[in-house]
């Protein structure tokens, strides 16, 4: 199930919720032992949303947390020496990838096997579990945390799943580590406040996948089937910033509604995205884009295999592995993988050749330089056909045997120009400016622009369900991963 | 926030009781089977077994059927359309929302021209030495005719070049009616605002074409009756644009008053003097009134027509308002429509000796995609 259909936002959400609320956060039973109900309630609803989509993998996701939790239970209890935690730990790390490996890139590898030996594998034809890339990094990042002795382990196998499998957060990120919410699972605050803010934070989300991301994302889909003789550079760039504008509002429109649900249901996630389009630099971006995925592999790749502080050569290396891997993590196809390398490539040359002389540049450059890299690296990104991705590449910088612009660009920016616009502007940090202007505003000012949100949030509300109703095209692109 | 904590908390409240009473209204409500507006079926809800279940099927038919069942729906969406056009969008659903209130269906570049042909020789190669009459009518649609109307700079293919193509290629003599149609806009509404369809002032202008290559007189219009039938038709273009504030269009049906029919569908065995089926007024889908929409072969008797010529009609719907008028030269009309007759018509014509003329009429927006067409041979 998507967060932006009806049944979710009219049924599931609402009946998840009622129940969430109605009941104690926990009941002792006879023997004095704790029941956590609210926990119980969101495991089932989580259970239940997932199975909604993917009603076999379903084993796999519980198969896959089982394991993390005995092993954790085994690393607190018998892990008295480094070399025992080790072993545990490299259980852990082998089962895990080795699943994610099969269901997520085994086609990929005898694709590679049969073009390098001339075999005839048959490829296996399977469809990718909703979500495992997340979940998989999620209960690693729980092994290798307690490897190190970050957490402790977590007693109760029914917590640890509700941890995992918590619907918000389970298909699509943020990648929410156990050492950020292990207190909250057994512990948490729900206020009337929290409640109110994080329905408005899920709204916003919402606003921004059903009317931005799904509208610029159609015609992106419109521009890439256009064939070379109808496409003009200009139409080929206004292509890639549409589904630089989808992928954008689709994923942060996902973390947006993941964070508000958490908020609503008394947790606290971290940001996944500050306006990544804003960046003034490649490094920039990836400290504002994803924000849960490239710091989880700083924290258990990049570090550990050294980072910066072992020479030149190996930060090379490091960035290198760290970048080739964070590629792969996306798909297993090759533009993934070049993808990943574009930017390991631009961040090597902006550590080590330009990085201190663009400094010096005028902001507006290092904004334009950084959306280029990022509007180009996503056409990268978005076209899985090696062959189609160089024909298309060929046409954004076909400045000289193509025509500049022609009618039918003229054409979609008259049907697109606003939704467009309107994503451009939303893409910078507009909106905390206007809440600290407002915040600045005297009392009656700032009571009648807050009725105008009031209605304005009521309003896209509406139209978001009037969206919701009639679309039929409503992909999350984050569920392919 | 921008909106500060009262206005938050009404804002939140309004939200939830707005989420839960259409919830509710959803639940409570009875359910529609067919939507007019829509002019299609709704999904039904699914059963549950574990046979779709496991699949993911019972999950996906039962999204489909909320949101076919979904309060308001036709509001909703009507509002949605409203919307995209204030912000400048004149394409829905791969329609143009064009001027002077007219929906043009896009004609989208064609993809089975060679499979098309193949299939028009193969038919025009068993019979034309036969000495039957073979012609082949392509109608342009809105988009061509209607190019002025047009919302400025949308892209087009054009059909005017298809059609050339399959009339080169298949060697079958032409009925071009693009002139006459063109010089016609001035005169009266070729097609309908609202549909997909020529109007019946189009078909006239068709079969005036028609009988130009035939070289037989046609019936001058003012000599027909006519008869405005409904001023309320809203037509396939409609149902996918969603703007029920779009204003309707009139049906006029034109009867020539010497004609004696008597009209035969072959599927049903059922018999009528009219080529109209006006119960169909009271639907949505009006344009069936023509011929009383789809059947694999009508047989259209004119006691008083003035030749014993015999005319072997392989059509889609646009024919169907143009039969009207070639009732009057033709003792017998055979209608095809060969998306449902089985059989293959050219088998039909050598059982049938006394056909003497053969019209192939198709228009070219769903030539590229009719599975008639295959039916032909």
């Amino acid at each position: 199930m998507v967060f932006s259909c009806i049944p979710f936002v009219f049924f599931f959400l609402p009946l998840c919720l009622i129940l969430y609320y109605a009941v104690p956060f926990s009941i002792k039973i006879f023997s004095g032992k704790e029941i956590l109900l609210k926990n119980g309630i969101l495991l089932v609803f989580s259970l239940v949303f997932y199975a909604w989509g993917e009603p076999k993998y379903i084993l796999l996701m519980l198969f896959s947390t089982l394991l993390d939790y005995t092993i954790g239970r085994l690393m607190e209890c018998f892990g008295t020496t480094k070399l025992k935690r080790t072993f545990f730990l490299c259980c852990s790390v082998c089962v895990n990838l080795s699943v994610l490996t099969f269901f997520k890139y085994a086609d990929f590898l005898i694709s590679l096997i049969n073009g390098a030996f001339g075999t005839d594998i048959a490829a296996l034809g399977m469809h990718l579990p909703v979500g495992i890339s997340f979940y998989t990094f999620q209960t690693m990042s729980y092994v290798i945390d307690l490897y190190r002795g970050n957490v402790k382990a977590e007693r109760s196998y029914p917590a640890y799943l509700t941890y995992v499998s918590m619907f918000p957060q389970l298909v699509a990120g943020p990648i929410v580590r156990f050492s950020d919410i292990n207190g909250q699972l057994h512990e948490r605050k729900i206020t009337p406040e929290n409640i109110d803010k994080g329905l408005m934070r899920f709204m916003m989300g919402l606003f921004k996948k059903v009317l931005i991301a799904n509208q610029a994302g159609a015609l992106w889909e419109e521009i890439r089937v256009l064939g070379a003789e109808n496409t003009s550079v200009a139409t080929a760039w206004l292509g890639a910033l549409c589904f630089t504008l989808q992928l954008y509002f689709d994923f942060s429109a996902y973390s947006d509604m993941a964070i508000g649900m958490g908020r609503m249901l008394g947790f606290s996630f971290n940001e996944n995205f500050r306006y990544p389009l804003t960046a003034v630099s490649v490094t920039d971006f990836w400290r504002r884009w994803h924000i849960s995925l490239s710091t989880w592999f700083r924290d258990y790749v990049y570090i550990p295999l050294g980072g910066n502080r072992k020479g030149v050569g190996r930060h090379l290396f490091n960035i290198a592995v760290v970048w080739f891997l964070t590629g792969l993590w996306h798909g297993a196809s090759w533009n993934f993988i070049l993808w990943g390398v574009y930017y390991g490539i631009l961040l090597m040359l902006e550590k080590y050749v330009w990085g201190r002389a663009m400094e010096r540049l005028p902001g507006w450059i290092r904004h334009a330089y950084a959306f280029l890299i990022v509007v180009f690296g996503f056409v990268i990104f978005a076209i899985t056909d090696m062959g189609e991705l160089g024909r298309y590449i060929g046409l954004l910088f076909s400045f000289a045997s193509n025509r500049l612009a022609d009618f039918r660009f003229v054409w979609y920016l008259r049907n697109y120009g606003v939704v467009i616009v309107t994503a451009c502007v939303l893409a910078c940090p507009v909106y905390p400016r206007l809440c600290e202007k407002a915040a600045g505003l005297d009392g009656r000012r700032r009571r009648v622009v807050s009725l105008f949100a009031g209605v304005g949030v009521i309003v896209l509300f509406l139209l978001s369900t009037a969206y919701m109703v009639s679309d039929t095209y409503n992909p999350f692109l984050y569920f392919r991963f | 926030m921008i909106i500060d904590e009262k206005v938050r908390k009404y804002t939140a409240r309004l939200l939830g009781a707005g989420i839960l009473v259409l919830a509710v209204w959803f639940v409570l409500a009875p359910k529609k089977e067919f939507s007019e507006n829509e002019n299609r079926y709704l999904t039904k809800m699914p059963s549950f077994t574990a046979k779709t279940v496991f699949s993911g099927e019972y999950t996906e038919s039962l999204s489909d059927w909320i949101a076919d069942h979904f309060p308001m729906r036709d509001l909703f969406m009507g509002v949605k359309t409203e919307v995209e056009i204030v912000s400048g969008r004149r394409e829905i659903n791969r329609i143009y929302i064009g001027e002077d209130n007219y929906l043009i269906e896009r004609y989208e570049a064609p993809e089975n021209t060679e499979r098309i042909t193949d299939t028009l020789v193969k038919f025009y190669d068993r019979v034309k030495d036969t000495g039957v009459d073979v012609r082949l009518m392509l109608v342009p649609t809105a988009v061509t005719i209607y190019e002025d109307k047009l919302p400025a700079y949308a892209p087009e293919a054009d059909q005017m070049e298809t059609a050339k193509l399959l009339y080169e290629a298949t060697g079958i003599p032409a009925v071009d009616c693009s002139e006459k149609l063109l010089a016609g806009a001035q005169e009266g509404q070729i097609y309908y605002r609202t549909d997909h369809h020529w109007t019946t002032f189009g078909a006239y202008l068709g079969y005036t074409a028609y009988c130009e290559e035939e070289g037989i007189e046609p019936v001058p219009l003012e000599a027909l009756e006519a008869e405005t039938v409904t001023e309320e038709f809203a037509g396939t273009l409609y149902s996918k644009v969603n703007d029920y504030t779009h204003m309707k269009d009139a049906i006029t049906v034109y009867t020539n008053p010497e004609d004696r029919l008597r009209v035969t569908y072959e599927d049903t065995g059922e018999v009528s003097d009219s080529l109209y089926n006006f119960d169909y007024l009271q639907e949505k889908d009006k344009y069936s009134l023509f011929l009383n929409n789809i059947h694999p072969l009508v047989e259209i008797e004119n006691e008083t027509a003035p030749s014993d010529d015999v005319l072997m009609l392989i059509k889609d719907s646009y024919a169907n308002s143009m039969v009207p008028f070639l009732t009057h030269h033709y003792k017998k009309i055979y209608v095809f429509d060969t998306r449902y007759y089985k059989d293959g018509p050219s088998s039909f014509l050598e059982e049938h000796g006394e056909v003497t003329d053969v019209l192939i009429l198709y228009n070219m927006n769903t030539l590229d995609g009719d599975t008639g067409i295959r039916g032909i041979y």
